[in-house]
């Protein structure tokens, strides 16, 4: 492989390393501990954390696409890196129905790559997701874009320990007139799971299920699951690293790599009932942390 | 098979139109814009429109109680009329979790509000069905 590491770690954070690439005009990819940023030509073309659902899941657990059509395209165009356009040709997806999606996906993801502004681990040159061109959007929107949803979620509520810990429901507080968006995912918080997990199982994205978590802790009907544990303590934790974190970044049966399926566990989404956490959901985080750390060597 | 852009450039193709955007409600971020956008700046005219458009969706009076999975959205269209202009937003069904909707700003002595609804809703269709 002649890829050639531009920038070895450093403590300069995550964001104005991407101003520096986009100035460039760069193409390739950058890893943080929360996740990869894929440029080209200086433009985010494609973001994924194990924080977020991948587009993947999205598309199929959500039943916009049967699985066979999303990995017959990976088959057929992940190496050209050219799935995207494989999906829409093929008439699996419409074309606004992948841009939309994607573009869900980019942002959700990006928000935490960005969210707690981490050093930037590596730049690998060239480096091209296998997804390929869909919407490319100028970094300065996706570091604008990512502020916002930080100052948002802060004006709604300002505790972020919502957003990583296990979640409880409080006894006593009714739940009648939610709107119906927000009572789904009340439904879901079971004291175990986290906002990621809850967004995994509905097949949401994971800023837009933390925006309806926020609303029900300031209702007072929500609350980290136990406060008092170190692991779930408040924001000061530096994320991927705390203990919870590998339950809390789990993303099942995202690929990694086109070629290299990881086998997902059945599809909960549209499941009405609070599901138990699949048994293998830590090695799935484990494996995508690992991959993250690999990529980043 | 339209994109984001070639939605917007088709309603922009409307009589009247003065600019278009696609929104998402929850977030506030226009996925896409293009014309002019009221006062000039079109992030902040899509996060107020999807501020108006979450009071909607999530007002128990204006819609209906939710059934099923709740993928379809509770409302249809908004539709806000001023002196000079017709602000007119129509919320996408999507089978995967999207929360968006389209923005049509339209002049009033030019526009025709009952055909740009009937075209707005066409092209949210389209968007994602192809």
């Amino acid at each position: 492989m002649i890829t050639q590491i531009l920038t070895s770690r450093t403590d300069e954070p995550a964001s104005a390393q991407l101003a520096t690439l986009a100035e460039r005009s760069a193409s390739g990819a950058l890893s943080t501990e929360a996740g990869i940023v894929y440029l080209a030509a200086g433009h985010v073309v494609h973001v994924e954390s194990a924080h977020a659902p991948a587009l993947g899941d999205l598309l199929t657990h959500s039943g916009a696409l049967a699985p066979d059509g999303w990995w017959e395209a990976i088959d057929r165009a992940g190496r050209r890196c050219r799935v995207g356009r494989q999906l829409v040709d093929s008439g699996h997806l419409a074309a606004g129905a992948l841009e939309l999606c994607h573009l869900g996906a980019l942002f959700d993801a990006a928000y935490f790559v960005l969210a707690h502004d981490g050093p930037a681990l590596r730049f690998r040159p060239g480096v091209a997701h296998w997804l390929g061109a869909v919407r490319s959007v100028p970094v300065d929107t996706v570091l604008r874009e990512s502020r916002r949803r930080r100052e948002l979620l802060h004006r709604i509520w300002p505790e972020p320990a919502v957003d990583r810990a296990p979640l409880a429901r409080i006894e006593d507080a009714g739940s009648a007139d939610l709107p119906a968006r927000r009572s789904r995912i009340l439904a879901q918080v079971d004291g175990v799971r986290t906002a990621a997990q809850i967004a995994t199982t509905l097949a949401c994205r994971t800023f837009h299920t933390l925006v309806e978590l926020r609303r029900l802790a300031a209702a007072g009907m929500v609350a980290p699951a136990d406060p008092v544990a170190p692991a779930a303590g408040p924001a000061d934790s530096v994320a991927p690293a705390a203990p919870s974190a590998p339950a809390a970044s789990v993303v099942p049966g995202a690929p990694p790599a086109p070629g290299a399926p990881v086998m997902s566990p059945a599809p909960a989404a549209g499941s009405p009932v609070p599901v138990p956490v699949f048994p293998d959901e830590p090695e799935t985080a484990l494996l995508r942390r690992l991959l993250h750390a690999l990529e980043a060597l | 098979m339209p994109g984001i852009d070639e939605s917007l450039l088709e309603a922009m193709r409307l009589p009247g139109a003065r600019g278009a955007a696609v929104v998402d409600w929850i977030s506030g971020l226009a996925l896409g814009a293009v014309g002019e956008a009221p006062g000039g700046d079109p992030e902040a005219t899509a996060a107020e429109t999807a501020e108006l458009a979450r009071l909607a969706t999530e007002s128990g009076v204006l819609a209906p109680a939710d059934a099923g999975l709740g993928k379809e959205p509770p409302v249809q269209d908004l539709i806000l009329t001023n002196t000079d202009s017709y602000h007119l937003l129509r919320f996408v069904t999507t089978t995967f979790d999207s929360t968006v909707f389209l923005h049509l700003w339209l002049d009033r002595t030019d526009g025709n509000l009952a055909l740009a609804r009937i075209r707005l809703a066409e092209m949210a269709d389209r968007l994602v069905l192809g």
